[in-house]
């Protein structure tokens, strides 16, 4: 018999209560996405593909069983939605191709859209300056993107002598990418598309 | 034989070298690269990780621009492009309603043609390994490399549809008919760290860093690769590598048609290799190749 004091398993987990899980994110997710996470089948295929499952605070099959509990909050603010490379293993490696690396980038435009800031606040800024060069020209120069990014982030001197001058003597820098003409085509469609409006 | 060509931003930045091995190596299969006029950035990993139907979008107006060029098929080197270009065609595809959303973005019809193709698909499903083998003047005998294909060359294999998702061998192959011996390995199609180059430098010199100790245990002398990221990664972060491991690796990165153009008859200059950081000079001399 346990004494009075002794905790119960109770206080360590917490049961589910299925009728009180609020699974509206999931739903969300086979409307706009056509994902089916009923589907999974629980194996964990897809953290043992994945690249960097050994640096994610919350891996796939976290991802996947959060969502269906309900814990969304949690993963908008999770470290893994900025340093998943985007490889397509786990989708690629899932009985049921619960397509993982959608969930991952329809979660990090909800975080976005809702300003949830970002854990590795650098990565976010190279995605915002590579953007803003396609939506002003049309194109990438990842010179200037390189530049800019330095100074944005105010670390001046990264990646300045080691690789870039190497890159720069070797005539692997080019300052005279030909430009887009039609920059008014793209400037629409970054309008019409735009998430965080004014 | 005309196909639209799609360069994206790198083969016209830091990796001019893949373009013009490309053009050349082109011009002796017959094969007529038509650039799509003014094309626009596949949007890359920001677009699609920060938003979905931007990323349709900026894809979906280069598709239509093709389509309008009369060309019924693309091929794209790049393979950030690539993967951009086939997930835009396959989404005008499956999804009807975001077609329809799109084709307002873009104001013009929504292009479910034309098809999609990476470089290397493109030579060996539609130009053939014969007529590739049938150019060579010079086999590249004594050279042993690895076979880099990274992600999305083959992955997703639902939308890409193209070779083994995790153990491709269609690179081998190309290599292998102009005489180059590739190697057994187990990072094929594993991840260098894509569009983190800058951002999250770590991530890259780790992940690359297991992609050239795993091709270096497996014995090659060389790293051949079909996509500008993979290369640039690994390219000019090999002294990372080395410096984060303590190996000194001595590991060239090639584009796999620097070396179908040595084996055509172009020269060493003509290809773009001094723009490799890492010089495959003394490799290529050991062999009496160059």
């Amino acid at each position: 018999m346990p004494s009075s004091t002794t905790p119960m398993t109770a206080d360590f987990f917490k049961a589910i209560k299925l009728d009180e899980i609020d699974n509206s994110f999931q739903q969300e997710l086979l409307d706009n996405c056509g994902i089916d996470l009923n589907t999974c089948l629980e194996c964990g295929k897809c953290s043992g593909g994945c690249s960097n499952t050994h640096i994610f605070d919350i891996t796939a099959r976290q991802v996947v069983k959060l969502i269906k509990m309900g814990e969304v909050d949690s993963l908008l603010k999770m470290d893994s939605l900025w340093t998943c490379v985007s490889c397509q293993l786990c989708v690629d490696r899932c009985p049921a191709s619960i397509d993982i690396p959608r969930i991952m980038d329809y979660l990090r435009e909800v975080a976005y859209k809702n300003q949830i800031p970002a854990t590795r606040e650098q990565v976010l800024v190279f995605h915002e300056l590579m953007l803003g060069h396609i939506e002003k020209g049309g194109r990438v120069e990842e010179g200037f993107l390189a530049m800019e990014f330095n100074l944005k982030t105010g670390d001046y001197f990264k990646d300045v002598f080691d690789p870039g001058m190497k890159m720069f003597f070797k005539g692997k820098v080019n300052p005279f990418t030909p430009k887009m003409k039609k920059r008014d085509e793209t400037r629409r469609i970054f309008k019409m598309t735009s998430l965080r409006k004014g | 034989m005309n196909v639209a060509y799609f360069p994206g931003c790198s083969l016209h930045g830091l990796s001019r070298a893949y373009n013009s091995s490309t053009h050349l190596v082109c011009d002796k299969l017959n094969i007529n690269l038509q650039e799509i006029e003014d094309w626009n950035c596949c949007g890359a990993t920001a677009a699609h990780s920060l938003n979905h139907k931007l990323s349709v979008s900026l894809g979906a107006r280069n598709l239509n621009i093709a389509k309008n060029m009369n060309l019924d098929m693309i091929t794209v080197p790049c393979a950030g492009c690539f993967g951009r270009l086939k997930t835009a065609s396959y989404e005008l595809r499956n999804n009807p309603e975001l077609a329809k959303e799109v084709a307002e973005i873009i104001n013009a019809p929504a292009p479910v043609e034309p098809e999609v193709t990476n470089l290397v698909q493109f030579f060996t499903e539609q130009v053939g390994l014969e007529k590739i083998a049938s150019k060579v003047v010079k086999p590249l005998t004594g050279l042993k490399v690895a076979a880099y294909y990274g992600c999305l060359l083959t992955r997703p294999s639902k939308v890409v549809a193209f070779d083994s998702p995790e153990q491709p061998t269609s690179m081998d192959d190309i290599l292998q008919v102009i005489g180059i011996e590739t190697v057994n390995w187990s990072h094929k199609a594993e991840c260098c760290g894509g569009g983190y180059a800058a951002s999250e430098t770590d991530i890259v010199v780790d992940l690359s860093g297991q992609v050239v100790e795993s091709a270096k245990n497996a014995g090659a002398d060389a790293i051949v690769v079909a996509c500008p990221m993979c290369h640039t990664n690994l390219d000019t972060r090999l002294g990372a590598i080395e410096k984060s491991r303590g190996v000194k690796y001595d590991m060239p990165i090639i584009f796999f048609t620097q070396l179908m153009g040595l084996a055509y008859g172009y020269s060493y200059r003509q290809l773009g290799f001094r723009q490799l950081l890492n010089s495959a000079s003394p490799l290529l001399k050991k062999q009496g190749i160059i």
